[in-house]
């Protein structure tokens, strides 16, 4: 209960942090506000993704349905943050490139993503029994895992992009004001925090829910 | 890996259930169970219908993984890992069915091939007579009556040789000379393997030399 | 007795012939993709016209035929022993690596005969025979590969499910879209007269990738 307090009042404060405290970047203006709930969501994306690889991985090694759990929440996590960061991102596309979506390699990068939890949750939806579920979706998991350094990385290497980067220019220095980095930093913090917490809760919820089905049984 | 060319008289086979048991999601398909077979002989597996019958005989031929427990198979005293497994078995399962574009004949040498068994044509030819299917080899198996898939099961089962022979209801859509032919097989593979019987039948469970009835529910508890 | 390696191969081998048999004596599978593709085909180059010139339209028109006509075959050869009830058999006379490389071996038999008669006529069609032929080619077999491998253990999987092959474009476009993206820059690249190099490593890998990892993964795919 404090915890989850301690939470809601650091991602008010980062919020305000951003928003009152932190300068403007001269180009972007107004538009610099979006990358405190941009970057983080864009980062938890990636974060949640191998978490449920991971855990995939985990499952077929071990066969405790708990990693599936992991892996099936933070495949659903993972989705609501991809979103968060498409959406995010696209306004900010709007107001500095013009349009809504470029088929900018970022933008491709993480619509690719976007489509891989897609194809997995929608895998898991279509298989009734647990265990099964459990067994495919995890060697799903595993063979996108091949698949994804392509589509982030690789693929698009083959196009230009116009994309900032986000925290180190091409010189290898931080090329923000400090107050920036800082709120930028709270905001992740709080954001996989708020990832962690709600991977727990349905992680727990998958657990009673077993037990709950092998007491009637 | 010599054990489904092995010579069948030497076979020293044993098959060790350890707190196996087997569920569907929350549904039970197997009640736990544990026993021990070793040597040759006849062993019955009864029980009610949903008692765990099939599904206890394709744990053991190691399509099925169970939820609890295990079951090994040894053979020569060699404990069988999953891959050899299915070359130490042969199934007969109601649920099985074959390439029906393919003819009989050509079905038996697909399996026959794809085991690397030495001599395909000659064990194919013989496994056709010995469950009297000789004069259907040709025919299509989309053409066969279900007695006369009943029998191409049989026939697939003891192809290889296996030294444990698992037979779910095999005297089912047979007629009298086609049950005869199976309980000829039966006791021919008796003398030198195992088999392994699921069934309800008198007829076929009056073979066994052993009975092991499982304790399960059936379709007594709709749960 | 034959070591492991020889009667894999035999098994391997055995599934092969055994799905090009069935195939050849029921014919719908490939009937069905050879029909799709060249339905695609005509609708296409009937919509669009002839344009030598223009290769960024011609790789990508190319590459989308091939990419539907694969996403609605892959799934076939799974999905068929699935329905015939036909799996338990074949699970016991093999070990899950042999069937999937047998099928995986099927898979790109498949699509090089679809591709025979497909790409011919699209070349044909848009009046633009490729300046290179062994550029376009090594293009094509390299995508192919990726295509089948990707393609085969998704179809292994979706079999599996209530939906079968409903959901199998849905499930395998992800992983089949890096094929898509380097094939499409690699046959535009030849049509252009660029260098391929980069192309040709990066579906070269993917495609060694996919089936590296697939080999791992083979022995968990049928447990029930």
């Amino acid at each position: 209960m404090i915890a989850r307090a301690l939470l809601f009042v650091w991602i008010a404060c980062a919020i305000t942090a951003g928003f009152l405290w932190a300068p403007l970047v001269p180009v972007l203006g107004e538009t610099t506000r979006v990358f405190y709930f941009h970057f983080p969501a864009a980062l938890v994306t990636c974060l949640a993704l191998g978490w449920s690889m991971v855990h995939s991985v985990l499952y077929l090694r071990s066969r405790d349905l708990v990693h599936d759990d992991h892996a099936a929440a933070a495949a659903e996590l993972g989705l609501l943050f991809c979103v968060a960061a498409t959406v995010s991102g696209s306004m900010w596309a709007k107001a500095m490139w013009g349009a809504y979506w470029n088929w900018d390699p970022r933008e491709t990068s993480i619509f690719f993503l976007m489509l891989i939890y897609g194809a997995y949750l929608a895998l898991r939806a279509s298989i009734e029994d647990p265990v099964r579920r459990a067994r495919l979706a995890a060697i799903y998991s595993s063979i996108a895992f091949v698949a994804v350094p392509f589509l982030v990385f690789v693929v698009p290497r083959i196009y230009f992009s116009l994309h900032p980067d986000p925290l180190i220019n091409a010189r290898g220095k931080p090329d923000m004001d400090w107050r920036i980095m800082v709120s930028a930093g709270a905001m992740l913090v709080g954001f996989t925090a708020l990832f962690f917490w709600m991977l727990t809760l349905r992680v727990r919820v998958g657990r009673l829910a077993r037990r709950l089905e092998d007491e009637a049984a | 890996m010599s054990v489904a060319a092995a010579p069948l008289a030497v076979c020293a086979l044993s098959l060790e259930a350890r707190s196996l048991a087997h569920r569907y999601g929350s549904r039970r398909a197997l009640e736990r169970i544990d026993f021990t077979l070793e040597g040759n002989g006849v062993t019955a597996v009864t029980g009610p219908n949903g008692s765990g019958k099939s599904t206890l005989l394709r744990i053991i031929a190691g399509l099925l993984r169970p939820s609890e427990g295990e079951a090994r198979l040894a053979v020569h005293g060699r404990t069988l890992c999953a891959g050899e497994r299915r070359l130490g078995v042969g199934l007969a399962a109601p649920e099985m069915a074959f390439y029906e574009e393919l003819s009989v004949e050509e079905n038996l040498r697909f399996a026959a091939e794809a085991r690397a068994l030495s001599g395909a044509a000659a064990r194919v030819a013989t496994a056709l007579q010995r469950v009297g299917l000789t004069a259907r080899a040709d025919d299509r198996v989309a053409a066969l009556s279900s007695g006369m898939q009943q029998r191409l099961r049989v026939a697939f089962a003891i192809l290889h040789a296996p030294p444990l022979l698992l037979l779910d209801e095999p005297g089912g859509h047979l007629d009298d000379e086609g049950r005869a032919a199976i309980e000829r097989v039966i006791a021919e593979h008796a003398q030198s393997g195992h088999v392994l019987l699921a069934t309800n039948d008198e007829r076929e469970w009056r073979l066994a030399g052993r009975r092991i009835p499982l304790r399960g529910r059936g379709l007594g508890d709709p749960s | 007795m034959p070591g492991d390696a020889s009667r894999s191969a035999a098994a391997v081998w055995a599934i092969l012939r055994k799905e090009c048999r069935s195939e050849w004596r029921t014919r719908w599978g490939l009937n069905a993709a050879l029909l799709f593709s060249v339905t695609t085909l005509t609708a296409v180059s009937f919509a669009v016209g002839r344009m030598p010139d223009r290769s960024d339209v011609l790789s990508a028109l190319l590459w989308i035929v091939l990419l539907f006509a694969s996403l609605a075959s892959l799934a076939h050869a799974f999905v068929r022993e699935v329905e015939g009830h036909t799996l338990s058999v074949l699970r016991l006379v093999a070990s899950p690596t042999e069937i999937a490389l047998g099928k995986l071996l099927f898979n790109l038999v498949f699509l090089l005969v679809l591709e025979i008669v497909t790409v011919p006529l699209f070349l044909t069609l848009m009046g633009a025979p490729p300046p290179r032929w062994g550029a376009f080619t090594s293009v094509l077999l390299l995508g192919t590969v990726g295509l089948a491998a990707a393609g085969t253990l998704i179809g292994a999987l979706i079999a599996q499910t209530r939906s079968r092959g409903a959901l199998f474009a849905a499930v395998s476009l992800p992983l089949l879209l890096p094929v898509l993206a380097a094939a499409v820059s690699g046959t535009r690249a030849q049509w252009a007269g660029g260098a391929i190099d980069a192309q040709v490593r990066m579906l070269a890998s993917y495609a060694l990738g996919v089936i590296a990892v697939s080999l791992m993964l083979y022995d968990h795919l049928w447990e029930e």
